[in-house]
């Protein structure tokens, strides 16, 4: 007992300690974002200031990061309601088929998770020029889906995986048509899968700069493009850019423990069991 | 089956075949005819000095930032293995800077690293230290972006090798404990080579993923001082969307998929032969 407890304890002090000096970034940021710039540019750093809320107040409601908030939000669902009903079709007909060809097919996929994303983004952009499409939802939601289609199919093939195929034949027997055997016993029984996969495909879209920045405009303008403009270098704006960053940040952190469970399947696209 | 097809042809292949495409075209989005050019996007490219330098940078920032993750994500992974306690809370909270936004993370890093009111910057003045210039020294620019690049990415593979050291057979140690194997010898003769596969698969993944190291380094550095700190990415941003040349930045990009199968299919040849060798 206490020799396990000489070694436990001073691993988690350790720990912890890691953990502190790994979140600093964040924390500084949150502090910076509580108040004013005066106090928060100061040599040497201050640690006791007077908090103030009045910058978070600030950037979502007089600089317009509502705005911006409300298209990450419609870019995110627009993702979700294309990418995820399509890929879980082709998820269950590749988790169950037992044809050569699925091999190959879940190997391509795979081989498009390595895609450097820039060179889709080219194309994209051209279209999207071309279409007149420039600074719309549509293409913005249309190249997440290109992104994210491998990953759902991947991870919502190791949900329907673990649902036993006698499931299926059970339901066949008792005269449900394929359709029917997917739409009524096997769906239902991946529900959670469902979820952690929507769940995966909106932070993807919610996160994503790159195609952000080359297909998004004035109007259509997503969270993370406005932030890095305005991250700018002048620095009484740091209070309101901080403010505005630990916002951008919180539904992940709501996300990171609503999937905690699930997060390696996601993570490794359900290539190592979570 | 089908709908999913039809739209990965029309969202994801379409795309990739005509970004090939482009590269064979001289395409100027800013006007003039587009022509026909074969392989001399690919020649300019291969003699030029800009490129070489960027795929030494990705390279060096990313090679260093995949070793040193490697490296603390294990130490992590066996210390939360061993801990009791507290697991689950500890772990979920250094997740944090894998998932947070990017950009927002990149964010937060500059507050530290910016000059002179940056948190390091005041910090060091304070102690009577002269801090480098982290974000506008060629060497030190490159440090910073190990730095942040480790800090972002060090969770994921401290989750997934934790995961993996999880699903280990426990006997097995057990049974080297038994036969006098110390926490050293455990480690270099049971853990580490059951846990090659794991690791050569998310090295793997980061090797992956470096080429598309963007968001971070346009954030902090975007490239400066000079090319100093631009990666292989962030050329052919600059090339696509800010020049406005098509076909050179899609032949770049083209290459970039080259270098990134070519690593991988290192990595999955070396898998499977270690597979099936004993270790």
């Amino acid at each position: 007992m206490s020799r396990t407890l000489r070694l436990q304890i001073p691993l988690l002090i350790g720990l912890i300690l890691f953990t502190i000096v790994n979140l600093i970034p964040i924390i500084w940021g949150f502090m910076i974002s509580i108040r004013q710039p005066g106090d928060a540019f100061s040599i040497p750093p201050k640690l006791i200031f007077d908090p103030t809320l009045i910058f978070h107040y600030q950037v979502w409601f007089e600089r317009g990061f509502l705005a911006f908030l409300w298209n990450s939000l419609i870019i995110a669902a627009g993702t979700i309601c294309l990418s995820v009903p399509i890929g879980t079709m082709a998820a269950y007909g590749l988790a169950r088929m037992k044809s050569k060809h699925s091999g190959k097919l879940l190997f391509g996929l795979l081989a498009v998770r390595m895609f450097p994303q820039i060179l889709l983004a080219i194309p994209f952009f051209v279209m999207a020029r071309g279409l007149g499409l420039a600074d719309s939802y549509g293409m913005m939601i249309l190249s997440m889906v290109a992104i994210n289609q491998p990953f759902t199919i991947w991870l919502m093939r190791s949900f329907f995986l673990d649902v036993p195929i006698e499931l299926d034949e059970a339901a066949m027997i008792d005269g449900c048509n394929r359709w029917q055997a997917f739409w009524m016993i096997v769906l239902p029984a991946v529900r959670p899968g469902l979820a952690v996969t929507s769940l995966f495909s909106a932070l993807l879209a919610y996160n994503e700069f790159l195609f952000a920045l080359i297909l998004t405009g004035s109007r259509t303008k997503t969270l993370p493009v406005a932030i890095a403009e305005y991250g700018g270098e002048d620095i009484s704006y740091w209070s309101l850019s901080a403010a505005g960053a630990i916002g951008i940040m919180l539904p992940v952190v709501i996300f990171t423990i609503a999937v905690q469970r699930h997060l390696i399947r996601g993570l490794t696209f359900g290539a190592v069991k979570g | 089956m089908i709908p999913s097809l039809i739209v990965m042809t029309v969202v994801l292949l379409y795309p990739l075949g005509s970004a090939i495409y482009f590269s064979f075209l001289h395409y100027y989005l800013g006007g003039g005819p587009t022509v026909f050019v074969g392989l001399q996007n690919y020649t300019e490219l291969l003699v030029d000095a800009r490129f070489w330098g960027d795929l030494l940078n990705t390279v060096i920032i990313v090679g260093c930032s995949v070793a040193l993750q490697l490296f603390i994500g294990l130490g992590l992974a066996l210390a939360l293995y061993a801990l009791h306690r507290g697991v689950r809370l500890i772990s979920l909270l250094n997740f944090l800077p894998n998932v947070v936004t990017p950009v927002v993370g990149a964010i937060f890093l500059k507050w530290l690293f910016i000059g002179r009111f940056g948190l390091l910057d005041a910090t060091l003045i304070s102690l009577d230290v002269f801090p480098p210039d982290w974000l506008g020294d060629p060497f030190w620019a490159k440090f910073t972006l190990i730095m942040a690049d480790t800090w972002k990415f060090m969770p994921f593979l401290m989750l997934v090798l934790y995961a993996g050291l999880q699903s280990f057979d426990v006997q097995l140690l057990e049974a080297a404990q038994i036969d006098g194997a110390n926490a050293w010898q455990r480690l270099r003769f049971v853990i580490l080579p059951m846990m090659k596969p794991l690791i050569l698969f998310v090295v793997a993944i980061r090797a992956m993923d470096a080429f598309r190291f963007f968001d971070l380094v346009y954030v902090l550095t975007n490239g400066g001082p000079g090319t100093a700190t631009e990666t292989v990415t962030l050329y052919t941003y600059e090339l696509g969307f800010h020049q406005l040349e098509v076909g050179k930045a899609s032949a770049l990009g083209v290459i970039t998929l080259l270098i990134v199968a070519a690593i991988v299919g290192a990595l999955i040849w070396s898998m499977s032969r270690r597979g099936r060798e004993a270790f």
